[in-house]
């Protein structure tokens, strides 16, 4: 196992066993705990901004069009101490993203666990639920 | 009968000693060269407040982040007027959909002592003011005036999102008089809803028991919303990060899609 690699598995252990501390507005007002859902595709952009960090996937569908998908994380300043960065993932990565889908039927998404596809590793492990400022 | 094989002074010394041990390893809080207690960062330190925790009852009930585990119990967090637990109520079965917080208005009153990323406290000793800043929300600031100044005739005086603070030390607590508060932001993170009037006056005892904690205590008295005033505190612990940059107004995508419940 390379240095780099354990390092990574190090960070990763460090996002699950770190409480992610707090942002700005009611998860359950946004989302819906009891719609889970998991989606796969392309990462087009990342948004590493405040309030939230937010991304966006092309997904392909069942006929075999691609609609674009917005995620939703916690706050950059959650995520960086935990040990990622805006260029932890590039434009082009397949990701496989795990979470609670919007109240209004848009395509959006809270995400809760984000798994980088080639190489089964897990991304990002903060949802902006735990951080909720008013939730 | 057996002889007991400690003595009295032996365990006495022991007693001591495991009572005495918590208190020896906290470290006091930081204090000026005329002795007044230091609510921030000493000099060449580097650290805030890591607010984001705290609830706002005057009486244990039990809470899911912002919510009530029994929504019905919402009558024992505050002395609610009639009209301010109607209102409470809507606002927590529409999941707190209609806060300004999101919308990125300043966090007033108490809320900003435990709203997230953060909040350092700026003893401004040449203007004679101490300044609370929050890391989050709209990062925005307060002044607490402590030149011994009163506060502005309300009659004339436009309400703020964090109205007129006016403060002085009892000890090593900071108490702080604040009114002229406006009616556009919800005092309380948790539980979130909270009504206020612009008849809003708190009473703030802010103290340091030791370097890494911030005892909050807050005394809300509003007869335009409460019936009697009432009290509630919570500790904000200490952080050795630096507050970050984090401004609401950046990237704020949520706004169209807070719906609430739904019709």
């Amino acid at each position: 196992m390379s240095l780099r690699l354990f390092t990574r598995l190090l960070l990763v252990s460090a996002a699950f066993i770190t409480p992610v501390a707090s942002s700005h507005h009611s998860f359950t007002a946004q989302y819906d705990a009891d719609r889970p859902v998991t989606l796969t595709g392309y990462l087009i952009k990342m948004d590493w901004r405040n309030p939230h960090v937010y991304f966006f996937l092309e997904v392909e569908t069942e006929d075999g069009d691609y609609v674009e998908w917005a995620f939703e994380m916690g706050s950059p300043i959650a995520m960086e101490r935990n040990g990622w960065t805006r260029n932890s993932v590039s434009v082009g990565d397949i990701l496989e993203v795990e979470g609670s889908l919007a109240r209004d039927g848009s395509n959006l998404v809270n995400a809760n666990t984000v798994t980088l596809a080639d190489s089964g590793r897990r991304l990002f492990a903060g949802s902006s639920r735990e951080e909720s400022a008013s939730d | 009968m057996t002889e007991f094989p400690y003595t009295k002074k032996y365990l006495a010394t022991c007693l001591l000693a495991v009572t005495t041990f918590p208190v020896l390893a906290q470290q006091p809080a930081p204090r000026f060269d005329d002795g007044t207690v230091n609510l921030g960062a000493a000099r060449g330190e580097i650290g805030h407040w890591n607010s984001g925790v705290g609830n706002l009852s005057e009486n244990f009930v039990e809470m899911e982040g912002a919510f009530l585990v029994h929504p019905e119990e919402i009558d024992k967090v505050a002395p609610f007027q009639p009209w301010a637990l109607q209102l409470v109520k809507e606002r927590l079965a529409t999941l707190g959909r209609d806060d300004p917080h999101p919308r990125c208005m300043p966090p007033g009153g108490p809320r900003q002592f435990h709203t997230p990323w953060g909040l350092e406290i700026v003893h401004d000793k040449g203007l004679d003011r101490i300044l609370v800043m929050s890391g989050g929300a709209n990062r925005s600031w307060r002044e607490i005036w402590m030149d011994g100044r009163e506060h502005p005739d309300l009659a004339t005086y436009t309400p703020t999102f964090f109205g007129h603070s006016v403060g002085h030390w009892e000890g090593d607590t900071l108490v702080v008089d604040s009114v002229g508060f406006n009616e556009r932001f919800w005092f309380a993170r948790r539980p979130t809803g909270m009504p206020h009037t612009e008849q809003l006056h708190l009473v703030e005892r802010i103290s340091r028991p030791d370097h890494d904690t911030l005892h909050y205590e807050v005394t809300i008295d509003d007869p335009g919303a409460y019936t009697r005033p009432w009290t509630a505190s919570w500790d904000v612990p200490w952080s050795t990060f630096p507050m970050a940059e984090y401004f609401c107004q950046d990237n704020n995508l949520d706004l169209e899609h807070i719906v609430g419940p739904g019709d």
